[in-house]
């Protein structure tokens, strides 16, 4: 791939990592957080509730928000918010948390992708390459057609947990996309497994769960049931508040930290399995080491989020196409870019129709488009 | 090179006719220091493999059927044979990247599979036949690679890697590539980086996999020359695959012919290549002269009766 002639000089890059950061990498960057704040206004300010500019800015810097402790307290750990305007609570309450889910569900999609590209060798691979998208689908389909929407009330000592099964949705994603992902490694096993296997087995899992997703939907007995499982499936930001940043936020900085860590081990595994080996890693343990890391990032995200496409396949190549492969300054690039994409999608998803739709439909219908692009540009695609 | 008479060991087998296709055909002088280039130091490692059994999952009959080899410490081995006839097999094995089925592979007398994967990958090195690497990877990076068996998971570059990487970028005389891409460098100047890579590494033991092969003339020469370097200069023990006869002859102190997954010959180039065992082994009739830039050798035509 053609990236930038490495013109930084030697000292420089012999001072350690944070020196590497190169110019176009820190160009990408910055854009990247120039579009997010800009989108994110966007988001804040416009919507069924028209603000006027004043009005946005001054709920977003609403001092009764910002410097309360209870509401921080509210937000990040749940409970009761205190009193606060129409404008402030609207901002507060329901299009910053979008926006905030936006961020780490584009950061974890992307370093997903990065991941799973790296792991496959194949710069086609996407989060969703080894059968996770699908596992989580079916599961997600299941809960929604199988198990009648109650309340289940588990009694703990001081108070009652209502626990519904819309709230273990999330939960059941998550599960569903794992067990995916175990089912395509035991299959592509066999005295190891190699790139090829993995990805041949997750397109065959994703198959046949795929046509079970397809079958579910005809033991749907009503069209509310069928719409938000599409929703779910295509991926959507609808109705997320707070709560959800805080299932995402912990996983997330779990996830996000192993995935900046693991580069250096991406950046050998890159050089093939046989040289890997031979300087020394255990090729097997990291691959499925870094696999795991990727699936918990696309669980997460699939948990608030549903299943968001082609942001996982698309960020990590349009940030290599930048900063080049080395995973040090990729992963970072992942971090910023993601969140652009999936922040200004959101925003077309939630404003640009009258009726919201699903940001699925939005990154796809960016993301196919885009992707053809670098497809006719590039000479070669394919192995990293 | 020297023109001494091979000294045979008690183990070897006597001197076969040229029709036979087993046994060994040269005695055995591997381990006699005989060959006019100074003393192997004694920090140097030696490597030995036993009775090794090898084969793939995919095959029923091993590929490499109880061959036995030891690098001298110090030295340069050279590994021929015709095609298919096992030296890539046995170079994985050797290094612990294939599973052997049989037999025992010992560095300085330590059995390498009771070595951690890292512990082993500070002592041997392997360098494979075909390599691959991110074209927009700079050519100072992937030789950074080299010491990954060096770091621990957090590490970043030591003082003692940078020197390392420095003198592996030196010897492989590649200090004007450094801040290169790799997808802008020649075939050559690719493998030059990438026998730096594993000459970063910094291993005791060092197997190159066919270094030469696809290579033009001059990069050839380079990476012999880095080999000749590694013999002269350095304590390092060298086993290497070779299919150009007349380099092995020219740059290797030893050589061991291999066929059909067994050694068929072992010893001193005049000694192992000779006209009889070129066409035992690759079927071959050839001439070989001794000239004063060592061994010539001429392939004539190609022997249809065997096998």
């Amino acid at each position: 791939m053609a990236g930038e002639p490495t013109t930084r000089n030697r000292i420089a890059s012999r001072l350690g990592w944070f020196d590497r950061v190169d110019s176009s990498l820190l160009a990408l960057c910055l854009a990247s957080v120039v579009v997010v704040l800009v989108a994110g206004f966007v988001q804040i300010r416009y919507g069924d509730f028209p603000m006027t500019l004043g009005e946005a800015w001054s709920a977003i810097a609403d001092p009764n928000v910002l410097l309360s402790l209870r509401a921080w307290k509210g937000f990040l750990l749940g409970g009761e918010l205190p009193e606060l305007s129409n404008q402030s609570l609207i901002v507060w309450n329901m299009r910053i948390p979008r926006v905030i889910v936006a961020v780490f569900v584009g950061m974890n999609l992307a370093v997903s992708g990065a991941i799973f590209q790296a792991v496959t060798r194949n710069e086609l691979a996407s989060p969703f390459i080894l059968g996770v998208s699908s596992g989580a689908g079916l599961a997600i389909l299941l809960s929604l057609v199988a198990i009648p929407a109650t309340t289940i009330v588990v009694p703990l000592l001081v108070a009652e947990l209502h626990v519904s099964t819309s709230m273990l949705l999330p939960v059941f994603a998550a599960v569903g996309g794992v067990l995916a992902f175990v089912i395509v490694y035991a299959i592509a096993w066999k005295n190891g497994t190699s790139p090829v296997r993995l990805v041949l087995a997750g397109v065959i899992v994703s198959t046949v769960f795929g046509s079970l997703q397809r079958a579910m939907f005809f033991f749907a007995d009503d069209l509310g049931v069928v719409q938000s499982a599409i929703a779910w499936i295509t991926g959507s930001l609808t109705g997320t508040d707070w709560e959800q940043v805080r299932m995402v936020l912990p996983w997330s900085v779990i996830a996000l930290a192993l995935a900046v860590l693991a580069a250096r081990q991406l950046n050998v595994l890159l050089l093939g399995e046989r040289t890997a080996s031979s300087l020394g890693m255990r090729v097997e343990r990291v691959r499925f080491a870094l696999s795991g890391v990727a699936v918990l990032a696309a669980a997460v995200s699939i948990a608030v989020a549903g299943i968001v496409g082609f942001v996982g396949l698309i960020v990590p190549h349009m940030v290599r196409n930048i900063v080049g492969s080395d995973y040090r300054k990729l992963m970072v690039g992942c971090l910023f870019v993601g969140p652009a994409l999936m922040v200004a999608a959101d925003v077309g998803a939630r404003l640009a129709l009258p009726v919201q739709i699903p940001v699925g439909i939005v990154t796809g219908l960016v993301g196919g488009p885009y992707f053809l692009y670098l497809m006719r540009r590039q000479e070669s695609m394919g192995e990293i | 090179m020297s023109d001494e008479t091979p000294q045979t060991d008690g183990g070897s087998q006597a001197v076969q006719p040229p029709s036979g296709t087993t046994g060994e055909i040269a005695g055995d002088a591997i381990g006699e220091n005989d060959d006019g280039h100074g003393e192997p130091s004694p920090d140097a490692s030696e490597f030995v493999g036993e009775e090794l059994v090898a084969g793939y999952p995919s095959s029923e009959e091993p590929v490499i059927d109880g061959a036995t080899i030891r690098l001298p410490p110090g030295e340069v081995t050279a590994l021929v044979g015709p095609n298919g006839s096992g030296k890539s097999t046995l170079l994985a094995g050797l290094a612990d990247q294939l599973a052997i089925d049989a037999g025992t592979v010992l560095l300085d007398g330590e059995d390498i599979h009771a070595l951690g994967t890292k512990e082993l990958a500070r002592k041997l090195g392997l360098l494979s036949q075909e390599n691959v690497a991110p074209n927009s990877l700079s050519v100072e990076d992937l030789v950074s690679h080299g010491r990954y068996p060096h770091r621990g998971f957090f590490d970043s570059l030591s003082p003692a890697d940078r020197e390392a990487i420095d003198e592996a970028i030196d010897l492989a005389g590649i200090d004007h590539l450094r801040d290169r891409e790799i997808g802008s460098l020649s075939g050559g100047q690719r493998q030059l980086v990438w026998i730096a890579m594993v000459l970063a590494q910094d291993t005791d033991v060092l197997l190159l996999d066919e270094p030469t092969t696809f290579l033009d003339m001059h990069h050839q020469l380079e990476v012999m020359e880095i080999v000749e370097r590694l013999r002269d200069e350095s304590d390092v023990t060298v086993g290497l695959v070779l299919h150009d006869i007349e380099q092995a002859a020219r740059y290797a102190d030893h050589v061991v012919a291999l066929k059909d997954g067994a050694v068929q010959a072992r010893g001193d180039p005049e000694t192992v290549l000779t006209q009889e065992l070129l066409a035992a082994v690759f079927g071959v009739e050839a001439t070989v002269e001794s000239t004063d830039r060592g061994l010539q050798i001429t392939p004539l035509r190609p022997h249809h009766d065997c096998e």
